[in-house]
């Protein structure tokens, strides 16, 4: 019984959780409004922009929404370590270059996509989960989850597959075979940044 | 019953699924078990030359050349055809009723929506699932769902694992319309099944263009990325699954418990 009346009160913790996390956005800054907010602002862009005036205002956007240090340091995972502060910051702004240009050639011409936010799941670790769906015209909307810390989004997640983490196995994968040396990596990203 | 269910469905993951029992623990995707990399890589540039050179062509040409309603439908019938797997995944991965759903949907479409071609079943609210035994292993291996076994590259198929790959040979095993054509079609039994794979493959394919170009263009190691990709978009509709399951017995227990009061 004491289990059980321990579980109730788990339960109607979590509403209250619930309900407080729907009430609170008041005060800081909605991590869903957030979410809506840099997907209208990439949806504008793509409708108004084309080549490098498009490349740099997703940049400008991805810097300003993004928190491309930290995505930047997970995703060189222990390497990062071992990397000088030279190579960090080059890898810093090789990588933005490289997510502005993915980004801006990614979507082409807009094609009438809409995104809906869904849940909102706030996580222990400070960390803030936002579901949403990107509506197509044609065909099934894709699944997006977008996760937020401190007001920055720090990962999307495409259909379960994580942005940063893709990163993080691919620069790890490239850094392996080219002797464990952070350099090669650099290098090869600033050749394509130069591109 | 679930349970005896439960331990075969384990026990045939035993031949391939649990044997990659490396724990990659919360790095996931970002460490997939890969022991026999250098003959996965081989393999893999084989699939990228046979597919620059003939499958991508091939799958452009379907998706810019047929008409999207001719598209639609043979989408549908090959889904049809993949209905009865499904359902028999969905026995197996302990959810009788959407299995009768998936068989509900699979008789409607094969009447009212000749042979399949046409979807009426989505409008009579009978929603699409699909499952494969790869899932099911996943849902019932007491592992985290980013540990499917060693990756294994396949020839012409693409990225798998063993629990994915294991999945496949069983969905083939059981698949009813393999089994019917071997009887009924006789001598050319391997011609009707091979029409029916490469129809799967280029449509597969024609969808998945977009993004595995966005995903080469973009990674300085493709096969890493790709690797990557994969594993997690497994873990993410294997997850999906167990975490269902787990609302429902929940709410089947809180049920229960206010039968007991």
């Amino acid at each position: 019984m004491p289990l059980l009346a321990c579980r109730r009160v788990v339960f109607r913790l979590a509403a209250a959780a619930v309900v407080s996390g729907a009430a609170l956005p008041a005060l800081a800054a909605d991590p869903a409004q957030l979410v809506q907010g840099t997907a209208q602002q990439v949806i504008d862009i793509v409708k108004t922009k084309t080549g490098a005036d498009r490349q740099a205002a997703i940049l400008q956007v991805l810097q300003t929404k993004f928190d491309l240090p930290a995505m930047g340091r997970f995703a060189l995972g222990t390497h990062w370590n071992q990397a000088t502060e030279d190579q960090r910051t080059r890898f810093l702004k090789a990588v933005a270059i490289a997510e502005a240009r993915a980004y801006s050639e990614r979507f082409g011409q807009y094609g009438g996509q809409t995104l809906t936010v869904g849940k909102v799941t706030p996580r222990a670790n400070g960390v803030t989960i936002v579901d949403s769906r990107l509506n197509q015209t044609s065909g099934q909307p894709i699944k997006l989850e977008w996760e937020v810390r401190n007001d920055r989004i720090t990962d999307v997640k495409v259909e379960g597959v994580s942005m940063v983490m893709t990163r993080r196995s691919d620069f790890n994968s490239y850094i392996q075979n080219h002797g464990g040396k952070v350099d090669a990596l650099v290098q090869e990203l600033e050749t394509r940044a130069a591109r | 019953m679930a349970a005896s269910i439960r331990r075969s469905v384990v026990a045939l993951a035993l031949c391939g699924g649990l044997v990659g029992g490396c724990a990659s623990g919360d790095t996931g995707a970002a460490e997939v078990w890969d022991p026999i990399e250098t003959p996965n890589r081989f393999i893999f540039s084989i699939n990228r030359a046979v597919d620059i050179i003939a499958l991508r062509p091939l799958a452009v040409m379907y998706r810019d050349f047929v008409p999207d309603r001719a598209q639609t439908s043979v989408r549908n019938a090959l889904d049809n055809l993949g209905e009865p797997v499904t359902a028999i995944n969905e026995v197996f991965q302990g959810d009788p009723s959407r299995a009768a759903t998936t068989v509900a949907r699979f008789l409607v479409n094969s009447t009212i929506g000749l042979a399949g071609l046409f979807d009426v079943a989505t409008s009579f609210g009978l929603e699409r699932t699909k499952e494969d035994g790869g899932k099911t292993i996943g849902m019932w291996a007491g592992v985290e769902p980013e540990n499917g076994g060693f990756y294994l590259m396949l020839p012409l198929v693409g990225p798998s694992n063993a629990r994915d790959s294991t999945g496949m040979m069983m969905d083939y095993l059981v698949d009813p319309f393999r089994i019917l054509t071997f009887n009924l079609a006789g001598n050319n039994w391997d011609a009707w099944q091979a029409a029916r794979y490469g129809a799967n493959v280029v449509d597969y394919r024609s969808r998945t263009i977009f993004a595995l170009d966005d995903l080469e263009r973009n990674s300085v190691d493709y096969y890493a990325a790709l690797r990557s990709a994969y594993t997690q978009n497994r873990a993410d509709a294997i997850r999906q699954k167990r975490e269902k399951t787990d609302t429902k017995s929940e709410l089947e227990r809180r049920e229960n418990l206010s039968l007991v009061k």
